[in-house]
């Protein structure tokens, strides 16, 4: 074998071996320098409602991964706490958080309004699923980072697929009765927008037939999983992720995508405009448009917002099913009417 | 010569004013402010009661706190006697079970009573209506009355802790004085023993009823599904956008007056009496001899502790080591990976383990020489007006801990004490929110010192400062003991005001455990609270040892 033969083998077998893990990774145009940039502001802090404090915890390592020398603290807490909590820091003068993830349209709404935010238009867009692009902020302030979904849920052990509810309507079968869990949209954005949602489909009668059948009210949406669960509700509507998490440990839940559509909710993410490491959290927001961003993602069950990203085994993808969701204005405007008139057919 | 330990009483009122009326005058302060011109209104309280749900909820809350602070007396007072005074058998499990139900979260405790006592699917339902063919099972969790039986639950150590420390003072003379003139034994205890802890006791009372009321974890689990509002879960939506913190501060004020008017009574029914117990002429302390009946208090505290600990633990173990704990119990749905991922694959669980064992110290140690300091000056007089420190000290514990983080928050981050970002932003947060029931403690246990303890090594030539350290706090040790683990062991378990002061860095188990309830994730959250349960008996015990106390808090040795 003659030295160019040898030396062309040997790169064949380094690139095999590299292969999956090299493969081209679109690199977006200036990600050197804002790396560089980064790294002179050594860390950056993530305020995040998004996902559970484990997908941001593996979000953190795998961008300190990608990006030596760029340290991400996050934050994890609901989005009222930390919207409150910025908001106590804007009113002190604190520059703390670099980064925010609310999972609530309106916090936008006022953090734009109030000039807390800075523009920044990812050079990773393009990667973003087309239909999230309409929830990006036209003045570039906020872009879409994360999705879910609240859907019908169930226990497997008690309810065959067969039996179980196909449409949002059929929540409201007598058989039900005593067996519904829902969230509260007093405490839950995502249950806020569900309300909304199912007002503009079928009127509030839908909530007056629903109390017919005497729903147990949680919390948060989460906490229909634990209902299910303890088998004090047998159906529900929850959650995507956290519902196919604890199905996929093994626990008796399922999903069903409604025939009616599943309530799609778009949650995104923006730059302080006081935000200590600027560059560091322009880094954070390609990351996590970013197929590696999207990777780590679903391993933690969240849906991708990378269309080039497959959502994991279990779960379809959000442009295989029919989904629904309220203008930005629906549900800013419809949350305050429909807590009032929650609470006045539910009587809490 | 005046007396030098002036300047000491003057500092640490001034310290008590510094960590108490800073944070609260803020809030204060906001409940009367406007959200947009910051301008004078009373446009918070007219939000905050003027409408009925608001004062609805309010109603339920005193009602919840009343009968689950009168359900504490009956579960803790029993068990504290038997402990203290008597020759029951297995006191160490019971009290190792009493120390570990104050440990669990309370979140934990009701998911576990969910499961015992849903409507639909509870365990208790299930064996009644197997038993008797009945349709439905009569045990409803989704009640006023499950919602008191599990705050009940999960807040009587309080009671049995202050309880015991004052029954373990009293010397048995005071009995045999009583059995001399032909008293029975119960007749002793009932006029002589408890009459005498009764300080003890209402001050108790005043605390399970004001945590119950400041509780969120519990009632956001039961109340909700049972279609009522209490207090913190109306003050929880005040937070939702658009956040209406001024009507927040607007709608916790009021708490404070109750908390006056509860210790205003409290002075009122014991002032004329005397509760000296501790007179330093010797004094012996003898178990009741109960006979047979000992196993029937026995079997009592066993069932109180079954209701708070031991079945809500079957469940927590349960749910730890399942792959899945909706499949039930089964062989092969057995784990130990939950476990180790707390252990060790989770970073952020070994550093906050750290911080939340450090933290709770530090607050213990800073509430207890703060609150017996400002419980000595009130008790001996010593500056005027001393009485109306009490209420200083007793106000933190009323305002629900996320509203009162918002004036932690407010002080802390401007001038004169800027602390935002380090760890004594939580520590003195602690300290000042549990100071109520360090200050509980010590008040009561001053009550039982006979002044005259000290006047003994005044008229000898001491100082004041010289009596308080070499007699009184030698004499308060053993409460002092009982105290600390009032004041850590909920310091441990503080959510509310943690999860707006904590940053990077000073991250603490209740704020993950907090995570993990709002995520779902049951299997997790149930290693975590198995972890923190086991880990601080453990710690609790082997601290006990080191200071010279076995495990019921006498001397060992001497």
């Amino acid at each position: 074998m003659t030295t160019i033969w040898k030396v062309l083998l040997a790169a064949l077998v380094v690139a095999l071996a590299l292969g999956p893990a090299a493969a081209p990774v679109p690199a977006f145009d200036g990600e050197k320098a804002l790396h560089e940039a980064a790294k002179k502001e050594k860390e950056f802090t993530w305020y995040t409602a998004h996902y559970n404090s484990e997908t941001a915890a593996a979000l953190c390592q795998g961008f300190e991964k990608k990006y030596p020398g760029v340290k991400c603290n996050y934050i994890r807490t609901t989005a009222q706490v930390a919207y409150q909590r910025l908001a106590q820091d804007q009113k002190a003068g604190i520059a703390q958080a670099s980064v925010i993830s609310s999972t609530d349209q309106s916090h936008y709404t006022k953090m734009k309004q109030d000039g807390w935010l800075q523009p920044y238009k990812p050079k990773n867009l393009p990667e973003l699923v087309d239909a999230f692009r309409s929830f990006n902020d036209p003045d570039d302030l906020f872009t879409a980072t994360a999705a879910g979904l609240v859907l019908i849920t169930y226990n497997t052990s008690v309810v065959s697929p067969a039996e179980a509810p196909k449409k949002w309507t059929d929540l409201t079968d007598p058989k039900w009765k005593n067996k519904v869990s829902i969230g509260h949209p007093g405490f839950s954005g995502y249950v806020g927008t569900w309300v909304v949602q199912m007002r503009k489909l079928y009127g509030w009668d839908y909530f007056k037939k629903l109390e017919l059948n005497k729903p147990r009210i949680g919390r948060s949406i989460n906490d229909t999983v634990t209902m299910l669960n303890a088998k004090e509700s047998i159906v529900a509507a929850g959650p995507s992720a956290t519902t196919l998490e604890s199905r996929a440990k093994g626990n008796p839940v399922a999903v069903v995508y409604p025939e009616d559509g599943a309530l799609l909710m778009v949650s995104a993410s923006g730059i302080l405009k006081n935000a200590p490491a600027p560059n560091a959290a322009k880094l954070f927001m390609e990351y996590l448009l970013s197929r590696e961003g999207n990777e780590v993602m679903v391993q933690q069950y969240q849906d991708p917002v990378n269309k080039h990203v497959k959502p994991m085994a279990g779960g379809k993808s959000i442009a295989e099913i029919k989904t629904i969701r309220p203008t930005a204005v629906e549900i800013e405007k419809g949350i305050p009417e429909v807590k009032e008139l929650f609470r006045e057919t539910f009587g809490i | 010569m005046k007396d030098r330990s002036l300047v000491v009483w003057v500092l640490l009122i001034a310290l008590l004013l510094l960590l108490v009326i800073n944070p609260l005058a803020r809030l204060l302060w906001a409940s009367f402010e406007h959200p947009e011109t910051g301008a004078f209104t009373l446009g918070n309280y007219a939000a905050a009661y003027g409408r009925w749900r608001n004062i609805e909820a309010l109603i339920n809350s005193l009602e919840v706190g009343l009968a689950a602070a009168a359900l504490c007396i009956v579960f803790g007072v029993p068990m504290a006697w038997a402990v203290s005074r008597t020759d029951m058998p297995a006191k160490g499990l019971v009290w190792a079970a009493v120390l570990g139900t104050f440990i669990m979260p309370n979140y934990l405790g009701a998911v576990a009573w969910i499961l015992m006592a849903g409507p639909n699917a509870g365990w208790l339902n299930r064996i009644y209506t197997g038993l008797t063919g009945a349709a439905a099972g009569p045990f409803n969790i989704y009640s006023k009355t499950g919602l008191v039986l599990v705050i009940a639950c999960y807040s009587f150590p309080y009671m049995f802790v202050f309880t015991r420390s004052a029954l373990d003072l009293i010397s048995s003379e005071m009995e045999d004085a009583a059995s001399t003139l032909g008293a029975s034994a119960l007749r002793t205890t009932l006029r002589v023993t408890l009459p005498l802890a009764l300080p003890a006791i209402m001050g108790a009372f005043i605390v399970e009823f004001l945590e119950a009321i400041a509780l969120f974890g519990a009632p956001a689990l039961i109340a909700l599904p049972a279609r009522f509002q209490v207090m913190t879960t109306m003050l929880w939506q005040m937070f939702e956008f658009p956040p209406r913190l001024q009507v927040a501060a607007a709608y916790s004020m009021p708490l404070l007056l109750i908390t006056v008017f509860l210790f205003w009574l409290q002075y009122r029914l014991i002032a004329r009496k005397g509760f000296v117990s501790l007179t330093g002429k010797g004094g012996e302390r003898r178990m009741v001899r109960l006979g047979a009946w000992r196993w029937a208090l026995l079997g009592y505290c066993l069932f109180v502790t079954s209701l708070s600990f031991f079945v809500p633990m079957v469940v927590v173990l349960q749910a730890a080591f399942a792959k899945a704990w909706g499949r039930g119990f089964g062989w092969d749905n057995l784990t130990l990976r939950n476990v180790r991922f707390v252990l060790f694959d989770q970073t952020a669980t070994r550093a906050a383990t750290v911080n939340t064992f450090v933290y709770a110290a530090a607050a213990s140690v800073i509430a207890l020489g703060l609150a017996l300091a400002i419980a000595y000056i009130v008790a001996r007089r010593l500056v005027p007006m001393g009485r109306a420190l009490t209420y200083v000290a007793m106000a933190p514990f009323v305002i629900p801990g996320i509203v009162l983080a918002i004036g932690f928050y407010a002080a802390y981050t401007t001038k004169p004490l800027v602390l935002y970002g380090t760890a004594w932003i939580l520590i003195l947060a602690f300290a000042t929110r549990f100071l109520p029931i360090a200050y509980t403690n010590s008040d009561a246990s001053l009550r039982s010192i006979n002044p005259e303890l000290e006047d003994a090594a005044r008229i000898l030539g001491g100082s004041r400062l010289l009596a308080l350290r070499r007699v009184v706090v030698p004499l308060l040790k053993r409460g002092l003991a009982g105290a600390f683990i009032l004041v850590f062991i909920p310091a441990t378990r503080e959510l509310s005001s943690a999860i707006f002061l904590y940053t990077t860095g000073t991250q603490v188990l209740s704020v993950l455990l907090f995570d993990k309830s709002d995520e779902g994730n049951f299997e997790i959250l149930s290693s975590m609270g198995l972890i923190l349960v086991v880990g601080t008996v453990a710690l609790v015990l082997a601290g006990f040892r080191l200071v010279g106390r076995d495990f019921l808090l006498r001397r060992t040795a001497s």
